[in-house]
């Protein structure tokens, strides 16, 4: 490298972006080029930072690949951070696989990371955690390992294991102590209060009360058959009957566990399931018709039984109901608890989910992206909607430990 | 493609290369401080790095003095004073009490990484532009101007021979390059992923090379003249 380049990098180390952008704001090598984006993505201005680490890329020969993977992996990090996820991950697998040959372990991690958090970012629970399994965060620079175990306890509480989750975050934080890192300590700190904020109701005839996510799980694996609000369907144990593309029969599931041990009233059933205040003969032999589709459903879980006046649920072997709700009514918070399984939803999905018209869910939507908890990936029939990362997901960029020149 | 790159070509092509001997390591020199451009002035080498320039003695590997001028890029001794690329100039340093006592501007204002000093003149590296430029030493005038085909990341003269280091990807090497035409006399490939950052005779049949992000020096052997006549 030459010496302008050693005295910008050298800047850059001490975390003086405007130093080190100085000493090459006016040359346009491929060196140059890439510590001109890193510094201006430390400066917070993402897509000139971008746009400068592609050139850079794009600069370095063909017998340059090493500095040509890094300027990638700081390029898609940064993409990450502007939440611009269009990326191929194909590119960077390619790069990984380029500096895990050269020996560079640290960007290989880091580049791999990105792809977990990317994957997870787009709802694809699958591959991020097949990209996240083989790493090994023991060893790494702690940064590196922080945001590792950050991903690997946003994974974990997506698929509500909080005891993976909490470990993860235990790990995350001494490493974040050793990085001594203030953003990924407050970032940690945030993923643990996550997990102490109430994550839904349990409702039933007696009143309710709110769980934390620990006692959601807990609720969730023991035997209690357990009528899931936030992810629409029914379970208990190792069981699940999901509901979400069922809007009435779920409709039903709900009232009968909320009155359980207690029946309910036909018409009641019918006001509820069927949206309207008028029953006719017609509803009420559909209301039979649809009873029946659910008593086949959950016939394993729990009967259904006629009463004089309706129906009442009854749970095999002794077991216990339980009603799981959003910790907070109305079609936004609905909406929130479907998306909080992190898989990507489309508008009709979830308006079928909720039993509502695509109008309303769009209207609820917008509200909630506009504030930010939720978020669109894709454009018009491809559009999807996610929740935003439980532990807030950072946007610090560590971009990659050895710059692209040597 | 000019006719010159193209001759430059041929003759590599000519030119088999030999794998570098290196004879010792020194090093990491300190924390994380890589090593931009070396030196020798007799007894001691000097090693430019982020933190400052480093001199060790070369037979123990113990660091000797340090000063606290940092080193961007190439260094070099004219018998009296060191001469270090820092930014886009060249310091004129006195190794006894460190001070500068003199600045010009580098040639390649900034691209500049390889340097040492011969026959009353400097020689500068300039690492993307595959140049060495021989400079006055007192104004920084450009004197002459070699083409080379490869980064220059270090400078050396000895006996006679004009040697530069080179580091481009993963492929580094030690070059003997005709001075009037820049052609490739003789190439020493370094181990894959070695690179050289600075390079330095020391007279005898030793060339030091800084090893960049490594932190290292390596003493490298220089091939016997007789073996290549």
């Amino acid at each position: 490298m030459d010496s302008l380049i050693a005295a910008s990098a050298r800047a850059l180390a001490a975390g003086d972006a405007l130093g080190a952008l100085k000493r090459v704001a006016l040359r346009d090598d491929p060196p140059a080029l890439a510590l001109r984006g890193i510094a201006m993505a430390q400066l917070g201005e993402h897509p000139r930072a971008r746009e400068l680490l592609r050139r850079a890329a794009r600069g370095f020969g063909a017998h340059e690949e090493l500095a040509r993977a890094r300027c990638l992996v700081a390029e898609a990090e940064v993409a990450l951070a502007m939440r611009d996820l269009g990326g191929s991950p194909r590119l960077l697998a390619a790069a990984a696989s380029t500096l895990e040959a050269h020996a560079d372990h640290g960007n290989a991690l880091q580049a791999r990371l990105i792809a977990a958090r990317k994957f997870l970012l787009l709802g694809r629970l699958g591959d991020a955690a097949a990209t996240l399994a083989p790493l090994d965060a023991r060893g790494l620079p702690p940064s590196l390992a922080a945001v590792a175990e950050l991903t690997a306890a946003e994974l974990a509480l997506r698929s509500l294991r909080t005891a993976m989750a909490q470990a993860a975050l235990d790990r995350a934080h001494e490493a974040a102590e050793r990085a001594r890192v203030p953003a990924l300590l407050a970032e940690v700190a945030e993923a643990r209060a996550a997990l102490d904020r109430p994550a839904a109701r349990r409702r039933s005839a007696g009143g309710e009360e709110t769980l934390r996510l620990q006692e959601v799980e807990a609720l969730l694996a023991s035997d209690a058959l357990v009528v899931d609000a936030c992810r629409r369907g029914v379970g208990a144990g190792d069981a699940w009957r999901p509901l979400a593309r069922r809007p009435v029969l779920f409709a039903l599931a709900r009232a009968l566990a909320e009155a359980w041990p207690g029946d309910v009233d036909r018409e009641a059933l019918i006001a509820y399931a069927f949206n309207t205040r008028h029953p006719d003969e017609t509803l009420r032999a559909r209301l039979r018709v649809e009873v029946g589709r659910l008593r086949a459903l959950i016939a394993p879980l729990a009967g259904i039984e006629a009463t004089a006046r309706g129906f009442v649920l009854k749970p095999r072997g002794g077991r216990e109901v339980a009603v799981l709700a959003p910790p907070i009514d109305g079609e936004q918070a609905s909406l929130l608890a479907l998306l909080s399984d992190g898989a990507a939803w489309s508008t009709s999905a979830l308006a079928l989910a909720l039993g509502a018209s695509q109008r309303t869910v769009q209207r609820a939507l917008a509200e909630l992206e506009a504030t930010g908890r939720v978020r669109a990936i894709g454009r018009a029939r491809a559009q999807r909607w996610l929740s935003p990362p439980l532990t807030g997901f950072t946007t610090i960029l560590l971009l990659p430990a050895a710059l692209p020149i040597e | 493609m000019s006719s010159s790159s193209s001759k430059a070509g041929k003759d590599q092509a000519a030119i088999t290369a030999s794998a570098a001997e290196i004879v010792r390591e020194y090093g990491p020199l300190a924390g994380e401080a890589s090593v931009g451009g070396v030196t020798h002035d007799g007894q001691r080498v000097w090693a430019a790095t982020r933190d400052g320039l480093i001199a060790f003695d070369p037979v123990s590997g113990k660091t000797t003095r340090t000063l606290a001028c940092a080193g961007d890029a190439g260094t070099a001794f004219d018998g009296t004073y060191l001469y270090q690329i820092t930014e886009a100039r060249i310091d004129k340093i006195d190794p006894v009490t460190g001070t500068v006592v003199a600045s010009i501007p580098a040639p390649g204002n900034g691209s500049d990484s390889g340097l040492t000093w011969a026959e009353g003149s400097l020689w500068v590296g300039q690492y993307r532009d595959r140049k060495i430029r021989q400079i006055d030493p007192a104004t920084g005038a450009v004197l002459r101007t070699i083409e080379s085909n490869r980064f220059v990341t270090g400078v050396t003269w000895v006996d006679g021979e004009l040697w530069h280091g080179t580091w481009e990807g993963d492929e580094s090497e030690l070059r003997r390059i005709n001075p009037e035409s820049g052609a490739v006399l003789e190439r020493l490939e370094m181990p894959r992923g070695t690179g050289v950052s600075g390079l330095e005779s020391d007279g005898g049949d030793l060339f030091y090379c800084g090893g960049g992000g490594s932190g290292k020096v390596r003493a490298v052997r220089r091939p016997k003249a007789a073996a290549r006549a």
